[in-house]
């Protein structure tokens, strides 16, 4: 009995949620520094957007 | 009671602090041009934690799960690896691109403009400021019944002083710059489910005499439970008896996957600035929805122990059958008053930031998504502002009435109902959107109707929990619902996701592609 689990299914469970949460840090840190600068250096796109964003968020009460 | 109104007053003049100060950092766009939109990987982790996990998982959840027992630890796995990964980097880095080439800035938005039909976009803003109203009660009920339990008042009561609370909060200012709001929530949050999650496992004796403790309660599962594939608070129900369907398909996976096709989630990923941010971020996600749905949903379960060591009678039993009231008395009976004042307070947080995403996805969903696309093709007018508020109030009142109108234990159930809804409506569109071109007008439009009326379907004459409590499938074919075991278990999502999906195929192969310039546009940067 694996920490005290008398069910494979639950300790199965148990076991994947961490690691998955595990996987999820570790994929963060391989991916770090990746997927920096993508626009190199035209900003138009993002300005309208934001723009935009701002006339929304206005809108709300 | 001084615990209380000391924490509660320190929790609300934070929280207005990081409110205006959130605001503040939106108002200009030559903030943007100087990073002032930049925004810290564990902020953005904390913050979209704080939105995706409420009061709903931490009440409604773990009272399933002390009902049911740790079969609930898949749902763990799948808000990790759904909710966070797949969230993230399948969907999530796509929709922050695709939103920013096509402007887009709700999710009926999103897709909307990408299959180029304002029919898309006023639908599903539709189908929003329908139906999101029963998971903002849900969320509101969650923290209510806490709030009964502690402060021994009428559950009506309750539920109408914390609505008025988040409404006043809501129409002053507190649905703009939410991200510090609901990070600072987020802090609450983890800090507290940590403490209970320690102090559950520590004082049973550690992780595997608590786990032991609880095998040792099999014998005392009630006999109609057992009757109906509940094999013990930790062990999984028999395969395929009516629990386990229950528990997997509307359970573990209405919400597990239905995360996907939640409009207030999708939103946060148009607002980050890089794929860089995103990536950060994951980490501090996945860390936050382990220590908070983690925690909860095995601090759920060891509530039978508890409450048999001490009442010799199990929680159920306690509550008198509700539920959404076990976490709350459990609370209330094994934590010194401060820490319960405390606990309130992180309940308060839960529920506050994931209502003020979903009133702030209600008022945009009713102004631009129905008002301003549906209605006036288009055009942009100075009245969207007042039909903003009018859609926020409007949700206001919808919450209260289905609040109080809504049975006992229902808080995951209506959570659930939500998720499995927009998954079954929105995810084919979605996903296709994001990574098919060929994907047509035609078929974004028929795969979310099918999806949308599918699931009604099987919900009014299928689903023997909705067929039986509406009984239109008794006035018409007098029968609580048309088949038997096991197809009046198994959850809508699970069988209208792949009529959706199937649809989208289909129709998309047999029209017309959308506009080349717009698929161009949308797929730009990708």
């Amino acid at each position: 009995m694996m920490l005290g689990f008398s069910d494979p299914w639950i300790f199965a469970g148990f076991v994947t949620t961490i690691l998955s949460a595990l996987f999820c840090v570790i994929y963060g840190i391989l991916n770090w520094n990746r997927g920096s600068t993508e626009k190199e250096g035209d900003y138009r796109e993002e300005i309208q957007w934001e723009r935009e964003e701002i006339e929304l968020i206005e809108k709300l009460p | 009671m001084f615990y209380l109104i000391t924490f509660t007053l320190m929790y609300l003049a934070i929280t207005i602090y990081f409110s205006y100060l959130g605001y503040r950092r939106t108002i200009t766009v030559s903030d943007y041009l100087l990073a002032g939109r930049q925004v810290h990987p564990l902020t953005m982790g904390l913050s979209y934690g704080a939105t995706y996990i409420s009061t709903s998982a931490i009440i409604g959840f773990a009272g399933v799960s002390a009902l049911y027992g740790l079969s609930l630890t898949w749902l763990s796995f799948l808000n990790i690896m759904v909710g966070v990964w797949i969230a993230f980097v399948i969907f999530g880095k796509r929709t922050r691109k695709m939103g920013k080439a096509l402007d887009a800035h709700t999710f009926p938005e999103l897709l909307g403009r990408r299959y180029d039909s304002r029919f898309v976009q006023g639908f599903s803003g539709l189908m929003i400021l329908v139906f999101m109203p029963v998971y903002t009660a849900a969320v509101l009920i969650g923290i209510a019944r806490f709030i009964e339990v502690y402060l021994n008042i009428p559950f009506s009561t309750a539920f109408l002083a914390f609505l008025l609370i988040t409404a006043c909060f809501v129409i002053w200012g507190g649905l703009k710059g939410v991200l510090y709001t609901s990070a600072f929530q987020g802090v609450i949050m983890i800090v507290s489910m940590m403490a209970i999650g320690i102090t559950a496992y520590w004082l049973l004796g550690g992780v595997s005499a608590a786990h032991r403790s609880l095998d040792a309660l099999n014998p005392f599962v009630p006999h109609a439970l057992k009757e109906a594939g509940h094999r013990g608070f930790a062990s999984m129900p028999g395969v395929f008896s009516p629990i386990w369907w229950y528990v997997i398909t509307t359970m573990v996976m209405g919400v597990g996957i239905g995360v996907i096709g939640q409009p207030q989630l999708n939103v946060r990923f148009m607002t980050l600035k890089s794929d860089r941010e995103l990536n950060r971020s994951i980490p501090f996600t996945a860390i936050f929805i382990l220590f908070t749905t983690g925690v909860a949903f095995a601090v759920g379960a060891l509530t039978n122990v508890y409450f048999y060591n001490m009442y010799t009678e199990m929680p159920l039993q306690a509550v008198q059958g509700n539920l959404d009231k076990i976490i709350p008395l459990y609370i209330d009976r094994f934590y010194p008053p401060w820490f319960v004042a405390l606990f309130l307070v992180s309940l308060m947080s839960a529920a506050m930031s994931a209502a003020s995403s979903q009133f702030h996805a209600l008022g945009t969903s009713l102004s631009r998504d129905i008002f301003e696309q549906a209605l006036l093709k288009g055009r942009s007018v100075a009245e969207t502002t007042i039909v903003t508020r009018v859609g926020i109030v409007f949700s206001i009142f919808a919450t209260l009435i289905i609040g109080l109108v809504l049975p006992e234990s229902i808080v995951a159930v209506a959570t659930a109902f939500f998720f499995g809804l927009c998954g079954a409506t929105f995810i084919p569109a979605y996903l296709f959107g994001l990574y098919w071109k060929r994907g047509s007008k035609a078929a974004a439009k028929a795969s979310i109707l099918s999806g949308f009326f599918s699931s009604l379907a099987w919900m009014l004459l299928f689903h023997e929990q909705e067929s039986a409590a509406f009984g239109l499938c008794g006035k018409l074919f007098n029968v609580k619902c048309l088949a038997g075991h096991p197809w009046n278990m198994i959850d809508p999502q699970i069988i209208a996701l792949p009529i959706s999906f199937i649809v989208f195929i289909v129709v998309s192969l047999v029209t017309r592609p959308v506009r080349e310039e717009t698929v161009k546009k949308a797929f730009v940067h990708i």
